[in-house]
């Protein structure tokens, strides 16, 4: 990962995925993205804490400005990332957005509890797929005003 | 007769209303009047005793010690149909049909100086039988001398006959008894068993005389229930269709239903139980069977429901991948490499697509009852209203018009209901002819049921396919003439059962179609 500090525009976004179909997708959808965007990936639960609190191989990590999450992973599952980062005084404010494959009203109710920003079941098809990632982007860099970073 | 009083000359019966005088030969008489006057007395005293005697209904006869009659009444006459001058000097016990009980009866009197009750059986000239009951006593003369025998006979025949019918009644009553399938038993008030029929003795395999007197009880796989039920007996008058499991001496079970009830004596009072077992361990076995069976069927329905489920969901994954990358593949690569990379492309995305509408629906229709809401009283009204609103775009598309009759409010899932009419409308418009689509739903009371049906003026259908629509993924048309995969009904039939009613088309091609479908007005939720 270069570090690209000069470019004030460049948003990072955390993509915790564990699929890597999904991951290159999302990737794909985000190179035509408005704003340019650097894309983090971790693949579970455990490496997500990890890249947040800046530990092991991820010290030199930027705090992202977004985080895409996906429900079920290995090790540490979404639903606890979410707690996890909500109730973390310095991560609380980073927008996190459930990405997920699951329509379930149990889930939706669950992570909305858990103060998720947005829920959204990823859709089987491409199209749909990248506007929603297009619209998600301009929406949390374009349309909201967000909390200035820390640091 | 108890008793005989001796007063002037008349012998009367104790506690008979009927009386009975004894009548000593006219020698005797003379021999015991001391003058002229006494013997008129006399004369007149036996004239009138001699007329009550002969009035009498009861057949009197004086007898003497050779058993040779030596007088009789007119009722004699009549019982035997001989004359008194046949009877007198002829042998008592001829006119009987036990000749030899006759003479032990008046040989008895001769003995013991009079017989009370002896039962015999006079026959008539013309064979006609009279029972009768004998009374009869020595008489003597002044000397104290034994005379003879008087004897009045009692007519029983009567009586006779009622014992007779109420011994044919009683035995024919206990044959009923021991021919009854069900165990029968009495028990007393504490427990113990007073009498038993044949039935009994074959569920328990003890015999009557071993059940007779034992606890009750005791022959029950659960005896503190058995206790129960005979003292609810005892205590409510009655039990009905009480559970127990009887205990045969070989350790099999036989599963009975009681019914008991009091019986009581004459003066009302409780005598005992009287207890009817209905062997149910065949219907119980059919129960078990049925119940079993049921269960069977409902694991394998909700197997199948929870395999359509994950069948559907996780076959979701693989495909978005699929879908995804064909897309991909084309977004990025159409027009690039050559016609036939396109072509192929093409039909991967087509497929995927299909694929994913198949899923969908499958989903859809592993949901009615795995994600099924409550019933609660919905009114179709509404429901109607939600319907045409979502179908708002199609209606207007085919300029199609929908009719209704007055909806009730049915106890039902409001979301399936939304779901039914949705699917049945929505085909009734996409089925169209020629004609812009009329579709017309109405609802009939049938007192259990509604009966609905949703009618179309479309293109109908062969009767030859009606089994195939309620059929998962079974097509009628090609995809390029009419889009879906063939599911909406077979949802339909799923939601209308799971609301206690059936599904049915009738239907002429070219002529439009009618679905018909009945709701339960009683169905609860599963």
């Amino acid at each position: 990962l270069k570090k690209v500090k000069i470019k004030v525009e460049t948003i990072d976004i955390l993509l915790v995925e564990d699929n890597p179909g999904d991951v290159r997708l999302t990737k794909e959808a985000l190179k035509d993205a408005k704003v340019l965007n650097e894309v983090y990936v971790v693949q579970d639960g455990v490496e997500a804490m990890q890249f947040l609190h800046r530990e092991e191989s991820f010290s030199n990590m930027p705090t992202p400005d977004l985080i895409l999450l996906d429900l079920n992973l290995p090790k540490k599952d979404g639903r606890e990332v979410l707690a996890e980062i909500k109730q973390d005084p310095k991560l609380k404010r980073i927008p996190v957005v459930i990405l997920t494959t699951s329509k379930s009203d149990e889930d939706i109710i669950k992570t909305y509890n858990l103060h998720a920003n947005a829920y959204i079941t990823k859709p089987v098809d491409l199209n749909r797929f990248i506007d929603i990632i297009h619209t998600l982007e301009e929406f949390w860099f374009s349309i909201v005003r967000l909390p200035p970073k820390e640091q | 007769m108890e008793l005989f009083h001796f007063h002037n000359g008349k012998a009367f019966i104790g506690n008979s209303r009927i009386v009975v005088l004894f009548f000593p030969p006219p020698a005797e008489i003379y021999s015991l009047t001391k003058n002229a006057k006494i013997a008129e007395e006399s004369q007149t005293s036996s004239l009138y005793t001699r007329s009550l005697i002969e009035a009498s209904l009861d057949p009197l006869v004086t007898i003497n010690a050779d058993g040779k009659i030596t007088d009789v009444n007119k009722a004699t006459e009549q019982v035997t149909g001989c004359t008194r001058e046949q009877l007198i000097g002829s042998d008592f016990s001829d006119y009987f049909t036990e000749p030899e009980k006759a003479r032990a009866g008046y040989m008895k009197v001769f003995s013991e100086g009079f017989v009370r009750d002896y039962p015999l059986a006079i026959q008539h000239a013309s064979g006609k039988v009279t029972y009768v009951l004998y009374n009869a006593t020595l008489y003597r003369n002044e000397a104290g001398e034994i005379q003879g025998v008087f004897a009045a006979a009692r007519d029983v025949t009567e009586r006779k006959v009622a014992e007779e019918k109420l011994r044919a009644a009683s035995l024919y009553a206990r044959s009923l008894i021991e021919a009854s399938l069900d165990p029968l038993v009495t028990i007393s008030a504490k427990g113990k068993i007073t009498d038993v029929n044949k039935a009994t003795e074959e569920v328990t395999g003890f015999s009557r005389e071993q059940l007779i007197d034992s606890d009750f009880s005791d022959y029950f796989t659960e005896p503190e229930q058995a206790r129960k039920g005979y003292q609810r007996v005892f205590t409510d008058g009655f039990v009905k269709d009480y559970p127990l499991a009887i205990r045969h001496k070989s350790g099999k079970i036989t599963d009975v239903l009681y019914n008991a009830s009091v019986y009581r004596n004459a003066k009302g009072e409780i005598q005992g139980v009287f207890a009817a077992a209905r062997d149910i361990t065949e219907r119980k076995a059919m129960e078990n069977e049925i119940q079993r069976t049921m269960e069977k069927l409902k694991q394998s329905n909700s197997e199948l429901e929870q395999f359509a489920y994950v069948a559907s969901h996780d076959l979701q994954e693989p495909l978005r991948m699929v879908a995804s990358y064909v897309q991909l593949l084309e977004r990025r690569y159409k027009g690039k490499l050559d016609a036939d990379a396109d072509e192929f492309i093409a039909y991967a995305v087509d497929g995927a697509n299909r694929m994913r509408r198949l899923i969908d629906d499958l989903l859809t229709y592993s949901r009615v009852s795995r994600l099924g809401k409550p019933f609660e009283p919905t009114d179709l009204e509404s429901t109607l209203s939600i319907v045409l609103e979502n179908l708002q775009a199609s209606i207007s598309e085919n300029g199609a018009a929908v009719t209704h009759d007055k909806l009730p409010v049915i106890v039902s899932d409001g979301g399936q209901m939304v779901q039914l009419f949705q699917n049945l409308i929505g085909n009734a418009i996409k089925f169209h002819g020629k004609e812009p689509p009329r579709v017309h739903v109405s609802a009939k009371d049938q007192d259990a049921d509604y009966l609905f049906s949703v009618s179309d003026n479309g293109i109908g259908i062969d009767p030859q396919y009606f089994d195939r629509l309620f059929k998962i993924f079974q097509r009628l048309h090609t995809k390029q003439e009419y889009s879906g995969s063939g599911i909406g009904l077979v949802i339909c039939k799923r939601i209308v059962e799971r609301h206690g009613g059936r599904i049915w088309l009738e239907s002429q091609v070219g002529k439009g179609s009618t679905v018909y479908f009945t709701l339960r007005k009683d169905k609860r939720s599963d």
